[in-house]
């Protein structure tokens, strides 16, 4: 950065003592003021958080900061003003984050030899800051009517406040394991959708589209024929016309019919005005150029102008997944570079040493990775850009080779899998954490899966998944998808519900269990579930033939048949269950 | 250049920041290119101030690939 050649207010020597903090945390009551004999005013100001914003009751406001900015910006109108009004010393602290109703936002003291240049400073400070400092109330958290407190905004409503909870467990040196469900709002809060691109059509396939796409003109853009034969007006009674004109698919020649006057138009073609019918070929008598009607029925065969959509209309939202339907119905409207999410980027390492390639024979004590198929096939229909590789299970070792991700953000997406469990849990968080990941949440009370480690870097995700394929398979499922829609801006993963297709007998849980399974519809209609045994969270087998993960509560050892549970399609509907 | 969003700012735009591919731009051809990728800045345009490397850019700022840029919308401390 240079540094700018010339500041006035340097150059008239007055020295003010400056302190300025941003902070997260509560600001003390009691401040003690700048001691020092020549004081003979000492002013204090708190700015605290009103009851009510924009005339509603509300609980607190969050504020939002550009920290490294907004903390030069007040030492510079500090700077400027104290020519104007020479002080002995200032203190400014301006909390940022959540802040309660009735707790101090900003603090400023200022000592002077005399009051009037401390009130004179500190008035036109605050004129200042909320002119020119980077800081925002960025929401406020309304009050309802039971006293619960909830947000204004009710897109992030839940994860945030998840958020905030989880942050005031780790303040207070908790780290409780989260539910499914919060870790699940915790993601998609935490995730932000990656910068859009301009993409050319054909390269945008599969891309979730970012923005909303409309119809720039009528569709079709004129009456058109659906049938082979003759356009005469509408309310034109007579028995022969005479054929004025013909008209071709590609032919565009507006003009008006006369009575007893017809076109011959082919289907598809754009009839020549409006209020026509086309009588079929098939229905006259053509004598060169004139016809005689043998039969006239009172369908118009005519698709009218706008009918599929008119000019202006939405034709896809943001969010659209863009598949063969609305790539074509793109290209119908000419909408030929559309804004897109940018490709993933995804990095995926395998841990363990006793992990061996598939394509070889493992001695005793090793096992085969699947874990890179597996997540390879689950990441298919994301369309993602995938480097896969493997890390030493030494840290130094692991470590030099993965420190190029240490930018943020790239890559997008980080899977570990393996190292995440108790044993050797602090391997990957202790890497991701070298690699600069604010560790988000690094257990969920859910079966299988439970060390599941969730980590945000800048715009770059990480998760640090259990080592064996089956918990592989929720989480992914449970946590990775719900990344990867939030990233792309893409519809997150929707649950349903089904009937069991047998009964569930076990032991009780004390955590959610999650099981693969297998849905479709009963010949009466009805979404069946089929849960597929697994013994323990290796099992392979099972995920060959799963296309759902379903739901039990936790404390939940049986269910009847038929019982309704909750359940996640993960792939097309098989043909019997 | 990284260019920073903030407060409403990363509402409109779905992210924190994005990267301008350029050596050197004047703040009417940063611009373009910032609508170019978020055309609804646009609303915004004329109540956001731009800053380079911790500072408000005057009329005649040159931004330079590795400054910190930051798009300012009309802040509310305090």
């Amino acid at each position: 950065m240079k540094l700018p050649s010339f500041r006035p207010y340097q150059v008239v020597e007055i020295f003010m003592e400056i302190e300025v903090q941003l902070t997260k945390q509560p600001i003390a009551e009691k401040i003690s003021p700048a001691q020092g004999g020549a004081a003979g005013a000492w002013l204090e100001f708190r700015g605290v958080v009103r009851g009510s914003e924009d005339e509603k009751d509300i609980s607190a406001l969050e504020y939002e900061a550009y920290a490294e900015m907004a903390w030069r910006e007040i030492r510079r109108i500090l700077e400027s003003l104290a020519l104007k009004w020479p002080c002995l010393a200032v203190k400014v602290v301006h909390r940022i984050g959540v802040i309660p109703v009735g707790e101090t936002a900003i603090y400023a003291s200022v000592a002077a030899a005399h009051r009037h240049e401390a009130i004179g400073l500190l008035a036109e400070f605050m004129d200042r800051l909320k002119q020119d400092v980077p800081i925002w109330k960025r929401r406020a958290m309304a009050r309802d009517e039971s006293g619960n407190e909830e947000r204004n905004e009710s897109r992030n409503e839940r994860p945030a406040r998840a958020g905030q909870r989880a942050h005031d467990a780790e303040a207070s040196g908790q780290q409780a394991a989260k539910s499914a469900d919060e870790a699940r709002m915790e993601i998609s809060s935490r995730c932000r959708p990656l910068p859009p691109e301009r993409q050319p059509l054909p390269e945008a396939a599969g891309c979730i589209l970012r923005e909303t796409v409309r119809a720039s003109e009528d569709m079709p853009p004129a009456d058109r024929s659906t049938r082979d034969g003759y356009a005469v007006r509408l309310d034109d009674a007579s028995q022969t016309f005479l054929v004025v004109d013909t008209l071709h698919a590609a032919d565009w020649r507006p003009r008006g019919l006369q009575t007893g006057q017809a076109v011959r138009v082919a289907t598809g073609a754009s009839l020549p005005c409006q209020n026509l019918q086309v009588i079929m070929q098939e229905d006259v008598v053509r004598v060169e150029n004139e016809i005689r009607i043998v039969r006239r029925g009172p369908d118009r065969n005519v698709s009218l102008r706008g009918e599929d959509m008119r000019a202006g209309a939405v034709v896809l939202e943001t969010g659209a997944r863009l598949d063969a339907g609305a790539l074509a119905l793109l290209a119908t409207v000419g909408c030929v570079h559309p804004l897109v999410s940018p490709r993933l980027r995804v990095r995926h390492f395998t841990t363990g040493d006793e992990i061996v390639s598939p394509e070889i024979a493992p001695k005793a004590g090793q096992i085969r990775d699947s874990n890179s198929s597996l997540i390879r096939g689950l990441l298919r229909p994301f369309e993602c850009d995938l480097i896969q590789g493997h890390l030493p299970e030494n840290f130094d070792e692991a470590a030099s080779r993965i420190g190029g991700l240490k930018v943020p953000g790239n890559p997008h997406l980080l899977l570990i899998s393996g190292g995440a469990s108790v044993g050797d849990k602090d391997f990957t968080r202790a890497l991701l954490e070298w690699l600069g990941f604010e560790i988000v949440f690094s257990q969920v009370n859910a079966r299988p899966g439970r060390p599941l480690i969730f980590g945000i870097h800048g715009s770059g995700v990480a998760f640090g998944l259990p080592g064996n394929p089956l918990s592989h398979f929720v989480c992914f499922h449970l946590a990775v998808a719900g990344a990867l829609a939030a990233l792309t801006g893409g519809p997150a993963p929707k649950w349903s519900r089904g009937r069991l297709a047998g009964k569930l007998e076990g032991e009780p849980s004390a955590r959610e269990t999650f099981w693969p399974a297998r849905w479709a519809v009963s010949d009466e209609g009805t979404v069946r579930l089929h849960l597929l045994a697994w013994a323990n969270s290796g099992n392979v087998a099972c995920l060959a033939s799963a296309n759902a993960l379903a739901r039990i509560p936790a404390q939940c050892g049986r269910l009847d048949p038929s019982a309704i549970v909750e359940f996640l399609p993960v792939s097309a509907m098989p043909e019997k269950l | 250049m990284r260019v920073l969003f903030f407060a409403q700012l990363k509402d409109v735009t779905g992210c924190e920041s994005a990267e301008i591919e350029a050596a050197s731009l004047d703040s009417e051809r940063l611009w373009r290119e910032l609508l170019k990728k978020f055309p609804a800045l646009a609303a915004h345009r004329a109540a956001t101030r731009l800053a380079r490397n911790w500072e408000y850019a005057g009329p005649n700022a040159i931004f330079a690939s590795g400054d910190e840029i930051a798009l300012i919308p009309p802040v509310s401390g305090g």
